[in-house]
This record gives C-alpha cells, structure tokens and sequence, in this order.
C-alpha cells in the first residue's frame, strides 16, 4: 500500500484546491490526444480529432476529460485506500473499455505537466514529487485488477 | 521526422532557454533527483548531496548538447555520434531513464512558460526530446 506522509498530503490537497477541475481535466485528456496521438484509437466516437484546435475544442473531450479529472479528485480524498477506492473503475476499464494501463501513466504525466503551467514556480520540485507519486499510485490502481 | 511547424515551435521554445541553459539545466536535474531519486545513481561523481554550483555546471553541459541538437534537428546522428559512444560505452544509463528526463523537462519548460507552453509546443518538444533518447541509446548493443 503507497503511504503518502502529511507533507505529501499537503502538496497535494492544498494545490487541488485551486484546480478548476473542468478546465483542467478538458486540457489534460486534449494534450494526451495530441502528444500521444495513438491514445485516440479509444475516442473514434468523439468526431472531429483531425487537427490539435479540434481536439483541444472538441465538447466530447472536454465533457469526457472533466469526468476524468473528476474522479481523480475522488483518489485524493481515499489516498489511504486507493486500490479499493478505485477497484470498480479497475475492471470497467479491463472489461469493458481495454485500456493499456500504460495509458494511465500517461495521463498521469499529462496532469502534472498541466499543473506545472498553471502553478509555475509554486510546482516546485518537491511538489512534483508528491503529484508523480500521486499519479503513479492512481494508475496502479487502476490496474490493479487487470486479469 | 519533424514537421516544419514542429520544427518551428522547438526553435521558438529554444529561444527563451539559450543563454540560461546552466539555470535550466539545474532545475532539471534538481527535479529529476527529487523526483525519481534512483536516477542519482548515475551522477555520483557529483557527491551525495550534489549542490547549486555542481547542478549549473552539469545541468549546462546538458542543456547545451540539447542545444546543439535543437541546432541540427535534422541529423542527430552525426551531431549526437560522440554522445551516443558516451552513452552506450562509459555512462551505460538505462534507456528507460530517458522517458523520466523528458518528463521533468516538460515539467520546467511548463512550469517556465505557463500559459504559453501550448499543446504544440508540448508534443514536438516530446517528439524532439524522445528522438534525442532514441539516437543516444542506438549503439548500447
């Protein structure tokens, strides 16, 4: 089990605060089209993705990336308990969805890089330690009951 | 291969960095070794605790050879040929350390640039970054 310590705790409630989670999650789900096109191959029912201001402007992404970031929020209120607080999602996303769980990594790197601009010199390194760790311990979790 | 748009936003991002690569290189390699501590393995030579004079100095002669790599986008392998020896022969450095790097340099290039770090700028600097990877890790075997 990942233990975060009260500093971490802190990096990571106190910078959450401030997210605009629709935004940001619309953002983060947009760059991982973008920088990872490959990703997409999940999202041929989401229509134009032909170009990055398609992307970037497509409302399925936005809608959808929002939901995302939404649940994300939702791994920082169990940090205790993340593989129970995200077992369900675990086998939607094996089951149903087939996702690569390195996708989850990606991603992961997608939110922090998108943290890194708007916090800017605030996202200090030890910031983005506890984010990493953060989102290396959701995508786990994520995987977890992969079979 | 690099489009000529992404060509054109590796060059524009460059421009802000050259003349400050010892300071940038820096944040780097602090955020790199905060970050992802096994990577310090491979910097022992700068102590323990490496500190402020010894990040500029290393952090400089790195973000100078990307420099010149930004320089010649279109031949790495001739240009990145001494460091790729260097990489395969003396350094050795795991070709999953790479991706970590390139991470922690979208890091400070966002955290830099903020708002302007645009989604183009983001993914031909990926793409730029994970070719240079690429061409250093090419002879390890």
């Amino acid at each position: 089990m990942v233990h975060f310590t009260a500093e971490e705790k802190a990096a990571i409630t106190g910078l959450w605060g401030k997210v605009n989670v629709e935004e940001a999650g619309g953002e983060a789900l947009g760059r991982l089209l973008v920088v990872y096109p490959w990703t997409q191959r999940f999202f041929d029912s989401f229509g134009n993705l032909s170009s990055a201001s398609a992307i970037m402007g497509n409302p399925k992404v936005k809608a959808h990336g929002k939901k995302v970031l939404t649940s994300f929020g939702e791994a920082i209120k169990n940090l205790d308990n993340l593989k129970g607080a995200f077992a369900k999602l675990s086998e939607l996303h094996c089951d149903k969805l087939h996702v690569d769980p390195e996708n989850f990594r990606l991603l992961g790197n997608v939110i922090v890089i998108i943290l890194a601009t708007h916090f800017g010199r605030e996202f200090t390194p030890d910031m983005q330690a506890a984010w990493q760790k953060l989102t290396n311990a959701v995508a786990n979790a994520l995987a977890h009951k992969y079979h | 291969m690099l489009s000529a748009q992404e060509r054109a936003h590796i060059a524009q991002v460059w421009d802000l960095i050259a003349g400050h690569e010892a300071s940038f290189g820096a944040e780097l390699l602090l955020r790199l070794f905060t970050v992802y501590p096994s990577t310090k393995v491979y910097f022992r030579h700068l102590g323990d605790q490496p500190d402020e004079v010894q990040l500029l100095s290393h952090g400089q002669r790195m973000l100078q050879a990307v420099g010149v790599a930004v320089q010649y986008m279109d031949n790495l392998h001739a240009v990145l040929s001494p460091l790729a020896d260097l990489h395969a022969q003396v350094l050795r450095v795991d070709p999953t350390n790479f991706p970590l790097v390139i991470q922690c340099f979208q890091v400070v290039l966002a955290a830099h640039l903020q708002g302007e770090y645009t989604v183009e700028m983001q993914a031909a600097w990926d793409k730029f970054l994970t070719g240079v990877a690429v061409v250093l890790t090419e002879k390890y075997r």
